[in-house]
């Protein structure tokens, strides 16, 4: 069984978010980026399966900001090939063009299982899964917490609003979208990420061209506004307690 | 007619008896040699340490510190003093009894012109051991009286990790009274044939024999005829002295032998210094073949006396670790791997044996995490047991493999992701400083006579912040010239060492070590203990030796020369909490008394204090775990302990965490109002005339 695992990079809320002139995206400049949490649960996932049933799990990412970093930890993890797709992706992908990169590296990469994070915190949008499904031609279920495997194939538990779940049994090969693995992500200690640093290669892998545009677009980004109606009560708590009191009154509620 | 002033050996012995007497006391040797090997071969196959460095200094300190009983009288004088008769008691006599082997056996024999157990030696001889023997018996009777009345906690062998069903320490009990009662038995008996001997022959020099001569009195009265009693005294005395001598080591009588060479090879730095990684264990310890011969040492040194589990904060809130049951238990591991198990061990019932792995499985992980590495085990321990390194290798596997609290993975990833447990870009690391009417001085930029080490909790927790600016604004108005590293500083990584995280403590270490280097200071001082064990001890190792002060120290010298003049005497009732990583590891018990003295202070010391100071629950790590296993906290028992003073009105710390560990405490053991924590540097700040506004406690003011 061979697991691949598309990971990438978010901005990472540490450092303050700023908008660039244009108004449409992050000012890039002074902005940390850090793994994609799901993905993390897609890796666990993926090397939880692998003790389970043997196999080895392959990771793959794109080349930004701390790129090698994010594979060496992968290595003291437990993962067992690391491959980076070259191309600059510093200033930012859609995920149909990460979807398509992920797909032309899954295909000269091999496997039998590719499991993604269900969505990251950049876009939102939750689609390089179900996109590299699509461009490969494989099955796919998004919002994955339990995923076992039979024979050829794996029985997958989705998440439905409103605590409902359901069962599939799909064909292997397929992609998954990974909410949440069955523990907590591991921790990766430091002197192994070191150790990686020092004995495992990164290799590399073609992601072909994308065209330049791709996906949504963004008309405007801006920082939540706050509401016209707002009305801030300032005071002692006593003074508080009392407008609040008459408040209620004056809407009737009490 | 003049009396030959000495005595026959073997009187009245046939030459069969004589021969058997050799027979068994041969064989004893023989047995003992052989469980002595075995054990000698188990520490033989531990991994290499050097603790042979400056041999004749720990010769000299290991004599000493036996001869005196310093460290078994510290905590306990009368386990101490008792202690104390039964050894020099028990060294005379052996000497007396090598004198005679001397003489008899080998002087006799080879040069009979030599022997010396005669004329005024023997008097001497004869006098100085009924006196020792004597000294012995009494200590032997308090020791009795001490195990079977005073009812001790540290003597009740009862396990605190909830298994009492899965194992069986009666055992443990009964070699106590064994050894006990065989030695007093051994005593009275020796008495016993000294006092036949005479009576039955009455030469008149055997008054010097002050015990044997009365013994021999009450003979006389009670009409036995001694001469036919002699043998059988005899033969009883020395079976049990033959028996002794074969138990020795499969005994606790052993540690009459490795607690001597346990002192001798002792750490002085253990747990202020933490090993390296070391070749061959890259990942902590996982088997026994991972011990040094130290470590398999200190397992055999202990003699259960229970002080380090009754001084444990984790033992006393209900968590499962005790370290003297961690010791134990990891030496009836050891013991069984090396087939070199006591006569009287704990039995392991169901399916408690096959316990494999040493971190996680023989030790279990929530007693290894239970921890805070408070140094109060290795500070009572009078047989210089290093637990808190052990609990430390250990730990390094367990983080190697991950099996380790959220809270804590969540800590080590963002120290290793930002370089503070908080979670926060280090470009916030300065922020605190935002608050203050000067700028303090960058050390990369501008030379400083005081780099201050600011620590995770004084840079980013919001409460410490107001204190590290009292700091700032108190040192400023003393003239002293002090910088900041910035941005550039990461957390010390004291705590990470002791977590178990050697790789995120390397990191952590270099990248401060290179920040250090680039600065220029003469000195360095910090707020946080923790921080300044490591920068003072631990540090060096890495390339950057400094000397590195606690604030305390450095005020209560600013308070000396006149520096700090405080504006009037404060007058408050307060008592001081000794925070583990400046007291216990770094000594520093005075200066903060003496500021606290100087500010006008009535300082009430809690029970206990100084050295044996009651960690707060926040060290090894800890903070960033989960408290579940508590009953309850070290932080509210420590509030107990200070409430029951019943003087003190402010409860003062000079420890980031200790503020909010304890400011939590009072919180949630429901004493607001009752006890207020402060900082020294409130104090100072509020002696100083500058805040007034800080002398009233603002706690109940707030909302809940």
């Amino acid at each position: 069984m061979k697991i691949l695992v598309p990971m990438k990079q978010v901005p990472d809320l540490v450092e303050e978010l700023e908008i660039d002139s244009s108004g449409k995206r992050l000012n890039r400049d002074f902005l940390k980026f850090k793994l994609n949490e799901f993905d993390e649960h897609a890796l666990e996932e993926a090397l939880l399966l692998k003790e389970q049933h043997g196999g080895e799990v392959v990771v793959v990412t794109l080349d930004m900001a701390e790129a090698d970093n994010l594979l060496f930890t992968a290595i003291a993890k437990g993962a067992d090939k690391i491959f980076k797709i070259p191309g600059n992706c510093d200033e930012g992908i859609d995920c149909h063009s990460a979807a398509q990169m992920f797909a032309t590296a899954a295909k000269s990469i091999g496997f039998d299982l590719i499991l993604t994070g269900v969505q990251a915190a950049d876009d939102r949008d939750g689609q390089v899964g179900m996109l590299l499904a699509a461009f490969l031609g494989l099955p796919h279920v998004s919002v994955v917490t339990g995923l076992s495997l039979e024979g050829a194939s794996a029985i997958v538990h989705k998440e439905y609003a409103g605590g409902v779940m359901a069962e599939f049994e799909v064909v292997l090969p397929a992609v998954f979208g990974i909410q949440a693995a069955r523990h907590t992500p591991r921790y990766a200690p430091v002197s192994k990420v070191r150790q990686a640093w020092k004995t495992s290669k990164i290799e590399t892998v073609d992601g072909g061209t994308v065209p330049a545009s791709n996906g949504s677009v963004v008309n405007r980004m801006f920082k939540p506004e706050s509401g016209k109606r707002a009305e801030l009560i300032e005071g002692s708590p006593d003074d508080v307690a009392g407008k609040i009191v008459d408040l209620l009154k004056s809407r009737g509620l009490l | 007619m003049t009396e030959t002033i000495t005595r026959e050996v073997f009187q009245n012995f046939p030459a069969w008896l004589v021969v058997l007497f050799y027979v068994v006391s041969f064989t004893s040797i023989g047995i003992f040699l052989h469980g002595f090997s075995r054990r000698f071969r188990k520490y033989f196959r531990g991994r290499r340490v050097d603790r042979f460095d400056d041999l004749p200094k720990r010769i000299l300190n290991a004599v000493r510190d036996v001869g005196r009983h310093s460290s078994i009288r510290k905590s306990d004088p009368y386990a101490g003093f008792a202690h104390f008769l039964v050894f020099w008691g028990f060294i005379i006599l052996m000497i007396g009894t090598a004198l005679v082997a001397l003489d008899y056996d080998v002087l006799r024999i080879v040069k009979p012109d030599w022997q010396f157990l005669n004329g005024a030696f023997y008097l001497w001889y004869s006098l100085i051991l009924d006196i020792f023997g004597v000294l012995f018996i009494i200590g032997l009777l308090m020791m009795i009286v001490r195990r079977r009345t005073f009812k001790l906690r540290k003597l009740d062998y009862a396990r605190v990790d909830g298994s009492k069903d899965k194992y069986d320490r009666s055992q443990y009990a009964v070699d106590d009274k064994i050894l006990l009662t065989l030695f007093l038995l051994i005593a009275v008996s020796g008495f016993l044939i000294e006092g036949v001997r005479i009576a039955a022959t009455r030469p008149s020099f055997e008054v010097w024999s002050v015990v044997g001569w009365q013994v021999a009195n009450l003979f006389d009265l009670s009409g036995i005829s001694p001469s036919s009693l002699h043998v059988y005294v005899w033969w009883f005395h020395s079976v049990l002295v033959v028996l002794f001598i074969a138990y020795i080591p499969y005994s606790k009588a052993m540690h009459m032998l490795t607690d001597f060479a346990n002192l001798l090879f002792t750490d002085d730095l253990t747990a202020r210094r933490l090993p390296k990684i070391a070749e061959g264990t890259p990942t902590g310890y996982a088997a026994l073949k991972d011990f040094t011969w130290k470590e398999l040492l200190d397992l055999d040194a202990c003699t259960k006396c229970g002080r380090c589990h009754v001084a444990c904060p984790a033992m006393n809130s209900g968590a499962p670790l005790s370290p003297r049951d961690l010791i134990l238990d990891l030496r009836e591991y050891a013991d069984k791997q090396a087939r070199t198990q006591m006569w009287f061990h704990q039995k392991l019932l169901g399916e408690n044996g096959e316990a494999q792995v040493i971190a996680g499985e023989v030790i279990k992980q929530d007693v290894l995490w239970s921890c805070t590495s408070c140094r109060a085990c290795v500070e009572q321990c009078p047989v210089g047991i290093e637990h808190v390194s052990t609990i430390v290798q250990m730990r390094r596997h367990l983080v190697n493999e991950g099996a380790m609290d959220d809270g804590l993975q969540d800590a080590l990833v963002k120290l290793s992701k930002y370089g503070n447990s908080f979670g926060k870009s280090d470009r916030l690391r300065a922020k605190w400083t935002d608050g203050l009417t000067f700028k303090i001085k960058d050390a990369r930029k501008d030379p400083v006579e005081y780099l201050w080490f600011v620590g995770d909790y004084a840079s980013f927790n919001p409460r410490i912040q107001e204190l590290s600016r009292s700091v700032a604004r108190v040192l400023t108005s003393a003239g002293v010239d002090f910088g900041l590293m910035y941005e550039e500083e990461r957390n010390s990584g004291n705590d990470v060492r002791r977590v178990g995280e050697e790789g995120l403590f390397e990191m952590l270490v270099e990248s401060n070590v290179k920040t250090m280097g680039k600065c220029h200071f003469k000195e360095v001082f910090t707020t946080d203990p923790h921080t300044l064990n490591t920068l003072r001890h631990e540090y060096p190792e890495y390339g950057a030796s400094y000397t590195v002060s606690h604030y305390t120290a450095l005020l209560a010298r600013l308070l000396d020369e006149g520096k700090l003049t405080p504006k009037r005497k404060l007058g408050h009732t307060v008592t001081f909490h000794d925070p583990c990583y400046l007291g216990r590891y770094n000594g520093g018990y005075e200066a903060p008394r003496k500021v606290l003295r100087a500010l006008g202070c009535d300082v009430h010391d809690m029970p206990r204090c100084r050295e044996n100071s009651f960690c707060c629950g926040a060290g090894g790590g800890r903070i960033w775990m989960k408290d579940e296993n508590y009953k309850e906290r070290p932080s509210e028992n420590r509030i107990r302990e200070a409430l029951g003073l019943k003087v003190a009105r402010y409860f003062v710390v000079c420890c980031p965490k200790d503020v909010t560990m304890y400011e939590d405490a009072v919180k949630t053991s429901g004493n607001e109002g009752n006890i207020v924590v402060k900082d020294i540097i409130e104090l100072v700040e509020e002696a100083l005339g500058e805040e007034e506004s800080l002398s009233t406690p603002s706690l109940l003011e707030e909302p809940i």
